[in-house]
């Protein structure tokens, strides 16, 4: 027995003016697509279970446009969070015992471990896919599964390479490098000068996982293939770990055992001038009291990942999606509450209030203000351009989580990088660990 | 009169300053040193301003020249950490209590009852606390659920005793061992039955085993997480540990001088309790009535 009501929802297309407005390539906002809205069942409440802020204006701004859906449509909507690494064994506890917030937003590959616990979000995810210019490749793959939306992305983390500008400079480097050996150069010129780099090479779930996914698979490297065999100990691995052994060389002492907030603490600490970030350091800098770290926001840089010699760009970052689990007695109007939030009258607020640290995962969103506010936001407008997901070249699933999960690349770079291992011992250490997820 | 004093000095003409400097003064030194220096790094962090926490090259990691209280007044007015401490408070005496009623009836019961397969069960309650927690909170989570705890205080009370009930029965076991079991039969002989033994005989003599047994349950219990992080969600509800991870973390940007005074207040009744408790808990530890 379903609880589901039956799905009402009115589609009011607004004919064929909107038909042809659509065509001219009207900015968003504009009613070019048939509206959707779905009727919420009678006396519903909706609990919703998102990551903590990353920065104090993101959670106000939700919660704003939550309480504005309460006014507008009379339900109650209760947001708790917890920490963004805590939601996932949350999630998954929900999805097994079949109990607990209507929505979770979470993270990665997690809709792909239950996708059968969940609502299908097709209709809704098409709705907003047509409006808004469409979803960008890396957020179709995470909120889908053979064909079927499974979750909504809300956005990507996005990290790129926080560096002094003027220590560059100093370093020979006017503009930051586009290519590997470029940006092996700079990492070198930087150490020459005392102020040397420093990548995450602990379990960092965000920055280690991120420039350790770009490492490998900008040279080629990949964990599995595209029939899911276990592809990692090839001849382009050896060669990222070839060059993490000549760019760790050039880091601080101690990356080895950086978690995700060491990075930022070094870098505001004056100990590092080169490391992978999101937006959070230049904020830091920015938003301090003290009048040293205000002086050092102006020379932030952020820049791009460089490109390998794959010849495209192959970055790894974080991804966060909303879930509708099928326990929820009220799909329908968790299914409007994640319209109305995802409109772009609600929408583009809170990613203005985001400060530039979540970037939208439909391409029109790329025209907010947000990312031209502050020439220092605009690199993080394109990030979700060049991103993979975990289970490249393979599928997303159980097996991706898992590897992640364990940390195989991170321990196989680390291990290479450091020269505790040999890179063929590190890679085929790596084989043999991804080998038990994925199995033979 | 010579040979008193030479006997009150005992063997102590072999402790001479420098061997009880190597012997006891120096290990001793750097056994505390090693315990008490997370403390020292929780404090000094508690009261140190952000602009020198990030700053190595200013100023001295390890001292502070600017204290201040902000961080302390962001975690107690800015946070609901006065909540949290409430909760895990609630929780961990609630706990404790039931766990250890319930550890020393199955305790006495399978040391002294007898009855057939008594080893087994002490056995099998042994294993029953190798269960890892982090497998064990999906059953437990269902039966949450089922019983619409989620979210509640109730739950943790009640899926505390999981790891409490063995851990203290299998250290009540060991202490009831040790009262010897002529004691009981005297009580028998006049006339006692077997719960006047129990709550008249063995209880009071087993008072430092209890205390022990009571103060690690207490711990346990006070800085578990993961049951806490999957079964309860609203922040009014939260205990400390995963109270202050929750609203002290944001992203990568991590509240240093909240989050080490919400360790320090944290940890320190349970520093009361151990000062207050202390020889009963050695007593606890090596045996009930020395024979």
């Amino acid at each position: 027995m379903s609880r589901i009501t039956r799905r009402d929802f009115v589609k009011t297309s607004a004919g064929l003016a909107a038909g042809a407005a659509l065509g001219k390539g009207l900015l968003i906002g504009e009613a070019h697509a048939a509206d959707l809205s779905y009727k919420p069942e009678k006396g519903a409440k909706l609990r919703v279970l998102r990551w903590k802020r990353f920065v104090q204006g993101d959670e106000e701004q939700w919660l704003a446009n939550t309480r504005k859906f309460t006014e507008k449509t009379g339900i109650e909507v209760r947001v708790d969070s917890e920490g963004w690494e805590d939601v996932r064994p949350k999630a998954a506890v929900a999805a097994n015992v079949g109990s607990g917030p209507d929505v979770i937003i979470g993270w990665f590959d997690d809709p792909h471990q239950y996708p059968d616990k969940l609502h299908d979000l097709s209709e809704l995810a098409n709705y907003l896919g047509k409006k808004y210019g469409g979803w960008y490749d890396v957020c179709r793959t995470f909120g889908t599964r053979d064909g079927k939306w499974i979750a909504l992305p809300l956005g990507v983390i996005g990290n790129l390479f926080c560096y002094r500008q003027s220590h560059a400079r100093a370093a020979g480097f006017e503009t930051f490098p586009a290519d590997l050996s470029g940006f092996l150069k700079l990492c070198q010129g930087l150490k020459a000068k005392g102020t040397p780099a420093g990548l995450a090479l602990g379990h960092a779930v965000g920055d280690g996982n991120d420039w350790v996914h770009w490492l490998v698979w900008s040279h080629g490297g990949k964990l599995v293939d595209e029939k899911g065999n276990v592809a990692i100990n090839s001849p382009e691995t050896i060669a990222a770990l070839e060059y993490s052994r000549e760019l760790y060389a050039t880091f601080i002492p101690g990356t080895l055992s950086w978690q995700d907030p060491h990075n930022n603490k070094a870098f505001l600490d004056g100990q590092v001038s080169l490391t992978n970030n999101g937006i959070s350091i230049y904020y830091a800098c920015k938003n301090s009291q003290d009048p040293k770290l205000r002086e050092m926001a102006a020379d932030v840089g952020h820049g791009a990942w460089p490109v390998g010699p794959v010849g495209r760009r192959t970055e790894f970052m974080q991804v966060t999606q909303a879930m509708l689990f099928k326990y929820s007695k009220y799909p329908n109007a968790a299914k409007e509450y994640l319209r109305f939030m995802w409109e772009r009258e609600q929408f583009d607020p809170w990613m203005q209030a985001s400060i530039g640290y979540v970037t939208g995962p439909l391409k029109d969103q790329e025209k907010s203000t947000i990312w031209t506010a502050d020439p220092k936001h605009t690199p993080y407008r394109d990030v979700a351009k060049g991103l993979l997901d975990n289970g490249y070249a393979y599928k997303l699933g159980a097996a991706s989580a898992a590897a992640m999960a364990d940390c195989i690349l991170i321990d196989m770079v680390a291990a290479a990088a450091s020269g505790s291992k040999t890179p063929k011992e590190a890679a085929a250490e790596a084989e043999k660990r991804a080998q038990r997820y994925y199995k033979i | 009169m010579r040979s008193a004093a030479a006997d009150a000095s005992g063997t102590d003409y072999l402790e001479s300053l420098p061997r009880k400097l190597v012997t006891v003064y120096l290990p001793l030194g750097v056994f505390l040193f090693v315990l008490l220096f997370p403390f020292y790094w929780m404090a000094m962090t508690t009261v140190k301003p952000n602009a020198e926490l990030y700053d190595y090259k200013t100023y001295s990691p390890f001292w502070v020249v600017h204290p201040t209280l902000d961080h302390v007044k962001k975690l107690l007015f800015d946070t609901s950490y006065p909540s949290w401490l409430w909760n895990t408070v609630l929780v961990s005496v609630s706990s404790t209590a039931i766990s250890l009623v319930a550890s020393a009836l199955a305790a006495y019961a399978i040391e002294r009852l007898r009855f057939r397969g008594s080893r087994y069960v002490g056995m099998g309650i042994f294993l029953a606390y190798l269960v890892p927690p982090s497998i064990l909170f999906i059953p437990l989570a269902t039966m949450v659920f089922r019983l619409g705890l989620f979210d509640t205080r109730l739950a943790l009370i009640l899926t505390y005793p999981t790891f409490l009930v063995p851990f203290c029965t299998w250290l009540l076991m060991g202490y009831f061992r040790t009262i010897p079991y002529e004691l009981e039969e005297c009580a028998l002989i006049d006339g006692a039955t077997r719960w006047q033994i129990l709550t008249r005989i063995v209880l009071p003599l087993a008072v430092p085993g209890l205390i022990s047994a009571g103060i690690f349950a207490f711990t346990l219990s006070w800085n578990e997480f993961i049951y806490a992080l999957t079964f309860v969600s609203s922040s009014e509800v939260k205990t400390v540990p995963v109270g202050v991870i929750t609203e002290l973390v944001e992203g990568d940007v991590y509240h240093w001088g909240s989050l080490m005074a919400g360790a320090l207040l944290g940890s320190l009744p349970v520093a009361v309790l151990y000062s207050f408790f202390v020889e009963y808990y050695v007593s606890g530890l090596t045996g009930a009535v020395k024979e």
